[in-house]
């Protein structure tokens, strides 16, 4: 209403009141930005100090220590770390292909009149909660993957020993399969933001030069996003990394060495945390908790690094090639 | 622009007059509140108290099912009243604690529930397991519902060739206390390799959070066992298996046995620790996996009187059928009612 009349022309002295509101706008936002690196260092530095006594009794061994007995109270990380890093990949390496797909038929192949319709329910898979993902999982995909998906996994592929235990209904393959449901939305619809920024007049221009789609889209449009693409997988990454609640009620929770085959139990560093935590008896059991705390963090760290590397590499090369 | 600008400040004006006006109503009544936390197996219990206890005192019982463990972090750091656990308190507790007392104020026993589809038992009867069938599960030497071992003790029941999925509690529980020390006192494997815990490492099977948690995974997996409180095996329709007790006969969680077992007490130490697991061959009708819980009070607070009143009430007129029987609590015996109003004198202001 007001915004569509004509703007006013701006007056020529400043009143000093402005001069202050400046730098009112700049404090502020300043302020915002610091308080987030002053809310990660009071993180890290409580996530330390919680841990210390587990770091001084059992060390840097903690790390690669499989036992994990609370009556012996000897504790070591890792089945959990195992299990972080395999649900947390195996997932990204089932959601990589599947985002990318429906990104491009979302923005490239798909009419118009069901974009917004399966664009919209992507999202709103999005918004559904955790837990009753998990739920879902120990009720529908846990019972399904049992029943059609581990027997022939297992009957045509048994001899890769990934596939070689007894099809069970908790497990490693049905938390991946959790986790892949979970990223999806997050990859895709960035996927399908990436796919769209990539501008026409480029695309009309492989087009005309007797491009098909495939090359079309192989040769100029991926070339143009790929840094975009690396940077959503990693967003993907973070929430599968960090995923407790329907991990923990798919997974088995099983405090044994991680399988070798993806149909027996297992457990992640988040899900190990989300389910001893309120209730730990004897605090070197709680701070060794705390001490998985800081060794996911440390994963996330050390994952974002690498993916903002690659994002930079990518970027540059796509400088240098326009 | 303007407009709204106004009626989002005049709700929020409704809004803080609203709080403020909430604020003066609690402030202004006289309710004692008394906070606790602790153990998920007591906590319906609790929760059929806490109107009643409201009644005759006028006391408000705030009760956060957090897990056993969690109840004695909460009371060792005083950030609540009382806590509440299954599992006795540990010489390093005691001494964290410094200066609680551990009362048992209620007794229930923890039923094996299964699901094995196919199986079929005598009409009334249940599966029939021995301490050692259950240790040898757990530890996952026995694969099979049909295991020769199982068929011995079962040789009326039809039973299905299915693996079996021992299903256990997810990090501390006071239920799996219960089990552990039950499994270790009735297999001296059991104890030297596992031992008894809130959580141990168990060498087979999946966890499942809460006793909610596990009664759904048995539910929901063919040829699973686990183990919940009877109260809850019941709600869910589970069946769950006759126990063989020292004495050889096979028993139900019902109330009497589990009332049996809790007679085995003959007399309560200083430091309130009770064992009722697999009792002497003396009590042959007693079931053998059943357990005290406890209240832990620390011996000075300042709402002393309201927690002696509190706690006297539940061990006294708590103990009343309509409160415990549907929950399928066990009224606890004289001996331990005696002793613990006796511990109760204990805490002061």
């Amino acid at each position: 209403m007001e915004a569509s009349a004509p703007p006013e022309i701006l007056p020529r002295t400043r009143r000093p009141l402005d001069r202050v509101g400046e730098k009112v706008f700049y404090g502020l936002t300043a302020f915002a930005a610091l308080l987030t690196l002053a809310i990660i260092a009071a993180i890290i530095w409580k996530v330390i100090d919680g841990a210390w006594p587990a770091i001084h009794t059992f060390g840097i061994s903690f790390v690669w220590n499989q036992t994990w007995n609370p009556v012996t109270e000897m504790f070591g990380a890792r089945v959990f770390i195992i299990g972080t890093l395999v649900t947390s990949f195996g997932a990204l390496l089932l959601a990589t292909p599947i985002s990318i797909a429906i990104g491009l038929f979302l923005s490239e192949l798909a009419p118009s009149a069901i974009k917004g319709p399966i664009g919209a329910l992507i999202q709103m898979l999005a918004a559904v909660p955790s837990v009753v993902i998990g739920l879902w999982g120990i009720f529908v995909l846990g019972p399904f993957m049992l029943q059609h998906v581990e027997p022939p996994l297992h009957d045509y592929l048994g001899w890769i020993p990934i596939f070689g235990g007894t099809p069970q209904q908790a497990g490693v393959l049905p938390a991946i399969a959790v986790l892949t449901i979970m990223i999806i939305p997050i990859t895709s619809s960035i996927c399908r933001e990436l796919f769209t920024s990539v501008p026409r007049d480029v695309k009309e221009a492989s087009i005309g030069l007797g491009a098909t789609r495939w090359e079309m889209i192989r040769g100029v449009v991926f070339p143009y996003v790929k840094a975009g693409i690396v940077a959503a997988i990693t967003l993907g990454l973070g929430r599968a990394l960090g995923e407790a609640i329907a991990v923990t009620q798919v997974i088995g929770n099983s405090l044994r060495d991680f399988p070798v085959s993806l149909f027996g139990q297992g457990n992640t560093l988040a899900s190990q945390l989300a389910g001893s935590y309120q209730s730990a008896p004897t605090n070197i059991e709680l701070e060794s908790l705390v001490y998985l705390g800081l060794i996911l963090l440390v994963i996330t760290f050390i994952t974002n690094l690498t993916a903002q590397r690659i994002v930079h590499r990518f970027e540059k090369q796509h400088a240098g090639a326009r | 622009m303007r407009k709204s600008a106004l009626v989002l400040v005049a709700i929020l004006a409704t809004a803080l007059v609203a709080v403020g006006a909430a604020g003066a109503k609690t402030g202004k009544s006289q309710t004692t509140v008394l906070n606790g936390a602790g153990s998920t197996f007591v906590s319906p219990l609790v929760s059929l108290w806490t109107p009643a206890i409201g009644t005759a005192f006028d006391y408000t019982v705030q009760y956060s099912a957090v897990g056993s463990g969690g109840g004695i972090q909460a009371i060792t750091n005083r950030s609540v009243d009382f806590g509440a656990s299954d599992a006795p308190l540990t010489t390093d507790q005691f001494t964290a604690c410094n200066g609680c007392v551990q009362i048992p104020w209620a007794l229930a026993g923890t039923a094996i529930d299964y699901n094995i589809p196919g199986l079929v038992v005598p009409k009334n009867t249940n599966l029939l397991l021995t301490g050692d069938l259950i240790a040898k599960i757990y530890m996952g030497q026995i694969t099979k519902w049909d295991d020769a071992a199982i068929k011995a003790v079962n040789p009326k029941a039809t039973i299905p060739s299915v693996s079996i999925t021992p299903v256990y509690r997810t990090g501390n529980s006071g239920t799996s206390y219960n089990f552990t020390d039950y499994l270790s006192s009735v297999s001296s494997e059991w104890s030297s390799k596992l031992g008894r815990g809130q959580s141990v490492a168990w060498p087979a099977g999946t966890g499942a959070s809460g006793s909610a948690g596990v009664a759904g995974a048995v539910s929901n997996t063919a040829g699973a066992i686990g183990y919940t409180d009877t109260a809850f095996a019941i709600a869910n329709h589970l069946h769950f298996a006759s126990i063989q007790n020292a004495a050889g006969k096979f028993i139900n969680p019902s109330i009497r046995n589990i009332v049996a077992a809790g007679g085995t007490i003959s007399s309560v130490p200083a430091n309130g620790e009770l064992h009722i697991v697999n009792p002497s061959k003396s009590y042959p009708t007693a079931y053998p996996i059943a357990t005290y819980t406890y209240i832990i009070l620390p011996l000075k607070t300042s709402n002393a009187p309201a927690l002696r009143k509190m706690v006297f009430w539940a061990l006294t007129q708590g103990q009343a059928s309509k409160y415990t029987a549907k929950l399928w609590f066990a009224p606890i015996p004289k001996v331990v009612l005696v002793a613990s109003e006796k511990a109760l004198q204990g805490i002061s202001s």
